[in-house]
């Protein structure tokens, strides 16, 4: 019997059972479209933030007091308020030490001076601070226009674009803004625009409106201060530094930031027990990576366990189907059919079935997925590899469900089969 | 030596027992010796339960003896393999049943090139045959017909052309007439006896005298035993 035959036949059984053939794949279908939906979305997601990571801060390092794990509930994750960290305990010095350390090209501290609001003349926005941080926040395109504030310059403030945004009327490089501190007010002059800042904790650039000064005078007048052991005097203290790092350097570069900071910062000696975190741009892509790595696991997992329960449905409908046809079987080996012949066309049958499950439930998958991905604003990626490995799934657990009943098929006495009414 | 000697039979059947395990043994067969010679036409008469179906089914291949030699176009079926008895019955031996035994969700000429798929004819030769053979036994008109569509003769027809549809130098045909009224049987009867002229040797099975004596030699059964031979 030629394989277009077995299929021909196979495939006109399947059709003659529509019904039963459609209730068959179902948990097939389920359990690869559930493969597809979270391997899809998954890799859409790493593929959308790894990509965000590898374009704006690839040699960054991230330095916060207290401890902060990935998708920590603070806001400072993303470039905002830093309420949740702890003590500001940087101090200048430390500052200024962690810029001579080897690999390090520059040091962005940032940190936050409390503000009420802030005015254009003819509206007031609801602001709750000034983010000070240096220049050097600035370097690469991230001005769209204008230039960064002066260092030292009192009156020169930086807008981020979704700051801009929130002025109905436009706000232009030039334009004097009024702060309001509560007690007294400031006229600031905008002298840039920037899309993002560097030195977000994490840099996914700046979501939130933010308005940057610089730290001098800014932070260094109205921050916190710590007691810098190394000095012997109180200084401005910071909660969260930015490091630039050689591009090629960074882990070795990340080793001696965390030995001198756990050994001869005045940080360490302020903070105690409390600690301090270290993180690069790499290590939170690796963190990100492994947590939807685990969920791709996890899922893949359910749609497996999915897909077996599929495969006892196909093995069932085709032990009734072998039984149902045991007179067929009987003609058919009356009429020349060898027992592998017989085999074949049952197995066929279960492959077929099990091919129609990854037909319907990849489309499936992909159309969920890329729903999934758009509802979470992230790039919609197609995940081909497992779009493969999900057609191979579904032959497989066609091969399997169906070797034991097409091995019974086979094995049917043709005599019985004849007499069988 | 005249010439119908000379030539070897197509079947011989030496001392043949068939005996089924149900708990006790049932003896199906019970010493049984036949020659049918190439070109002939036998008929098996004989009560229900003498063993005519299953001396049949020995003969087609679709069962191996306990005891005795089966020997089909010179081989002997026990020694046969299981797909070598598969081949044979495919190729050589043409079955017709009481029941038609047709493939209901497969056309008129599907069913017939059932036996062309298994033996792997090519797709456009294997259905110009059927046409051929359902328009030789009258159903050209319907051979895109199912089973369910056709009348019991109709059916029988069907089932006669499949038989033939790899022209096997053997047909057996267990009572093909016992499911249809007397007038099909006679047309059913007829198909067999032209067939028969072109050279097929047949073996039927049937309760009727009357089906019988349409052959040219009548076997007589009783409780897995020849009793006699009848020549027509
Ligand atoms: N598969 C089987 N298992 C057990 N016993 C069987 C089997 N096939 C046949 N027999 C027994 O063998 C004997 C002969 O049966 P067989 O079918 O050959 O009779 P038959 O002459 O064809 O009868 P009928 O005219 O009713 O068709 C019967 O007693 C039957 O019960
Ligand atoms: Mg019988």
């Amino acid at each position: 019997m030629k394989v277009s035959d077995s299929i021909r036949m196979a495939t006109r059984f399947l059709t003659g059972h529509r019904l039963r053939s459609a209730l068959t794949i179902a948990g097939i279908v389920i359990g690869i479209a559930t493969v597809i939906v979270f391997a899809s979305f998954g890799i859409s997601v790493q593929t959308d933030v790894v990509s965000e990571f590898e374009d704006t801060s690839a040699s960054e390092i991230f330095v916060v007091t207290g401890e902060v794990g990935i998708g920590g509930e603070n806001d400072g994750f993303f470039g905002g308020a830093v309420e949740n960290f702890a003590l500001p305990a940087l101090t200048t010095y430390d500052v200024q030490q962690l810029g001579e350390i080897e690999g390090v090209v520059s040091v962005i501290p940032r940190g936050s001076v409390d503000v009420t609001s802030m005015s254009d003349g003819n509206q007031t926005v609801v602001l709750d601070s000034l983010t000070a941080t240096t220049p050097a926040a600035f370097s690469g395109d991230n001005i769209v226009a204008g230039r960064a504030f002066e260092v030292g310059v009192r009156g020169e403030v930086v807008l981020s674009e979704s700051a801009v945004e929130r002025f109905e009327q436009n706000v232009t490089v030039g334009q004097n803004l009024t702060v309001d501190y509560g007690d007294r007010t400031e006229t600031v002059t905008v002298v840039g625009i920037a899309s993002q800042a560097r030195g977000g904790f994490g840099s996914f650039g700046d979501f939130a409106p933010t308005v940057y000064v610089p730290t001098d005078p800014y932070y260094q007048e109205a921050g916190p201060t710590a007691a810098s052991a190394n000095q012997g005097v109180e200084q401005t203290a910071y909660r969260q530094v930015t490091l630039v790092a050689r591009p090629n350097q960074v882990s070795d570069t990340q080793e001696r930031v965390e030995r001198y900071l756990n050994e001869s910062s005045d940080a360490t000696q302020v903070l105690g027990d409390v600690g301090i975190t270290v993180q690069s741009t790499a290590d939170l892509v690796d963190g990100i990576e492994s947590v939807l790595t685990d969920i791709v696991r996890l899922v893949t997992g359910i749609g497996v366990l999915a897909l077996l329960v599929g495969a006892f449905g196909i093995a069932n409908i085709m032990l009734v189907s072998v039984t149902e046809r045991t007179k067929e079987i009987g003609i058919m080996k009356a009429n020349g059919a060898r027992n592998r012949e017989i085999m074949g066309l049952f197995l066929t049958e279960s492959v077929l079935l099990g091919m129609a499950g990854a037909v319907v439930g990849i489309p499936l998958g992909l159309g969920v997925g890329f729903v999934a991905s758009t509802y979470a604003e992230v790039g919609f990626t197609i995940p081909y590899d497992w779009i493969l490995i999900a057609s191979a799934m579904g032959i497989v657990t066609g091969i399997v469900s169906g070797l034991y009943p097409a091995w019974r098929a086979a094995r049917v006495d043709p005599i019985d089969a004849l007499r069988y009414e | 030596m005249d010439e119908s000697t000379d030539e070897e039979p197509v079947v011989q059947v030496a001392d043949v027992h068939k005996e089924y395990e149900l708990g006790g043994t049932v003896t199906a067969l019970d010493g049984v010796s036949l020659e049918l010679p190439a070109g002939s036409y036998t008929a098996v008469m004989g009560p229900s339960g003498s063993g005519k179906s299953t001396l049949l089914n020995l003969v087609g291949a679709l069962d191996t003896p306990t005891a005795g030699d089966v020997t089909v176009d010179g081989r002997a079926i026990a020694d046969l393999s299981e797909t070598e008895r598969a081949r044979l019955r495919g190729t050589q031996v043409g079955f017709i049943f009481q029941t038609f035994n047709l493939m209901t969700r497969l056309r008129a000429v599907e069913n017939v090139t059932l036996p062309l798929v298994f033996a792997e004819h090519g797709c456009e030769s294997r259905r110009e045959r059927a046409r051929d053979l359902l328009t030789e036994v009258g159903l050209g008109d319907r051979l895109d017909h199912l089973p369910r569509e056709l009348s019991g003769g109709q059916r029988q027809r069907v089932a006669i052309a499949r038989a033939l549809a790899t022209d096997p130098r053997l047909i057996l045909a267990d009572e093909p007439t016992g499911n249809v009224d007397t007038e099909t049987g006679d047309e059913i009867m007829s198909l067999l006896r032209e067939t028969n002229e072109r050279g097929n040797t047949i073996l039927l099975v049937t309760h009727e005298r009357h089906i019988a004596t349409r052959a040219d030699r009548i076997v007589h059964m009783t409780d897995g035993t020849i009793e006699r031979v009848e020549e027509a």
